[in-house]
């Protein structure tokens, strides 16, 4: 059976006994495969035990605290989809269930047209996710150059990756490597981007202002406002080759490395407000190599397909 | 982005719902702590379990809060860590600064 003739496979959790009649008339009529629970035990027996491409949840079944549900189901399964189904939900309350993982929120009574177009969609994105997954195992070499301004990294908050999570879905980096990896790259980001390029000093952390904030956070945004600083540019350049996976980071700055400090070595528990991204960085790949007094940080990270080979 | 704040007894206490890796989160961090600080509480609790991962700049601004009850003989004390916080925190030995509210 290919990819995009399988049917979803879908776990309704319903307290309603009506509701779970209508619902599953409804998946039987489009021929797509489910399992329903009624209890808040059985639903985490079901969890535990079988994998479904949507979790269908309502939100008010008794015993059960779905944010928490949401959060342990999407760190077993980062990819889950999960709607949520709610009597009556606030604006507040459907933030907070987006926030916290749902893919979407159905109201009742539920709209099954509606319904069935979420479930396509979910469907319509799994298969390319499980395209990407099947190519990714055959890729032999990949190299992604991208190019951010400091307003860019700003409002992007984080770098994406995506070569992480094809490598995580295939297997190559678990769980807590990719979570690593990520953060890796996210500190020396940080690293490019405020004493790279906007040439922030760490010490302006330790001088308080009076509201709680500090002259660091202060003066970056002042030079987040200045183009001269701004428009600067951070390289991030991206290469795995089967085995390995090197993400060299580079900015435009005079580096921020004074020769004196060791990068390497982990900083002992004083109540400095910075000066730990390095030691965050080294800790959590392999190799860190600095270049141009670390106005370019390269960070390599072996794959599983390494300890494989 | 709000964290949550509650005041039980002499203590405030806040419920991290993110990541702490972002100027955003940072600035939730900040403002909780700002309100409680305000209330007078020189106890404060932070219950990082809703966070994944937490990183330099996060933990910037957890000493930062550090430093301000530290000053005035007040304590910063962390909920129970776990998973990757965890290892961050004890590989950065803030475990043995920050104490846990058992």
């Amino acid at each position: 059976m290919s990819v995009a003739s399988i049917p979803p496979s879908i776990l309704l959790a319903d307290g309603d006994a009506q509701s779970r009649t209508m619902f599953g008339d409804f998946f039987e009529r489009r021929g797509w495969v489910y399992e329903v629970v009624a209890e808040l035990e059985l639903l985490n027996n079901a969890l535990e035990n079988s994998c479904y491409d949507i979790v269908i949840a309502d939100v008010a079944m008794p015993g059960l605290d779905s944010l928490g549900l949401f959060k342990e189901i999407l760190q077993k399964r980062p990819t889950q989809a999960i709607i949520a189904v709610s009597e009556q939900a606030s604006y507040d309350e459907a933030l907070n269930y987006f926030r916290n993982g749902a893919t979407d929120l159905l109201a009742r009574p539920i709209d099954f047209p509606w319904l069935e177009r979420v479930v396509q969609q979910i469907m319509c994105a799994h298969r390319q996710d499980e395209r990407e997954r099947l190519v990714c195992k055959f890729v032999t070499h990949e190299r992604t150059e991208m190019v951010f301004s400091c307003r860019d990294i700003v409002e992007l908050d984080t770098v994406p990756l995506p070569i992480v999570s094809r490598l995580q879905a295939i297997g190559a980096l678990d769980q807590s490597a990719a979570l690593k990896v990520r953060l890796a790259v996210q500190e020396a980001v940080l690293n490019g981007l405020e004493h790279g390029n906007l040439e922030l000093e760490s010490s302006w952390k330790e001088e308080l202002e009076d509201d709680g904030g500090d002259r660091f956070s202060t003066v970056r945004r002042e030079r987040l406002s200045d183009p001269s600083y701004a428009e600067r540019l951070l390289v991030v350049a991206i290469q795995y080759d089967g085995v390995m996976l090197e993400i060299s980071i580079k900015d435009q700055g005079q580096g921020f490395l004074n020769l004196s400090t060791d990068p390497h070595q982990v900083i002992a528990a004083d109540v400095a407000c910075s000066g730990r991204g390095l030691a965050l960085m080294s800790s959590a790949v392999d190799e860190v190599f600095f270049y141009n007094n670390g106005s370019e940080v390269r960070l390599r990270k072996a794959t599983n397909n390494a300890r494989r080979a | 982005m709000d964290f949550p704040t509650e005041i039980v007894g002499d203590k405030g206490y806040i419920r991290i719902t993110s990541d702490l890796d972002t100027e955003v989160a940072g600035e939730a961090l900040r403002a909780a702590f700002n309100d409680i600080y305000e209330q007078g509480k020189r106890t404060i609790v932070l219950d990082l379990s809703g966070a994944q991962i937490i990183n330099s700049y996060g933990i910037g601004k957890v000493l930062m809060c550090y430093k301000r009850l530290k000053a005035e003989n007040g304590v910063l004390m962390v909920k129970p860590l776990n998973g990757f916080v965890k290892e961050t925190f004890e590989l950065l030995m803030l475990d043995k600064l920050l104490p846990e509210e058992k």
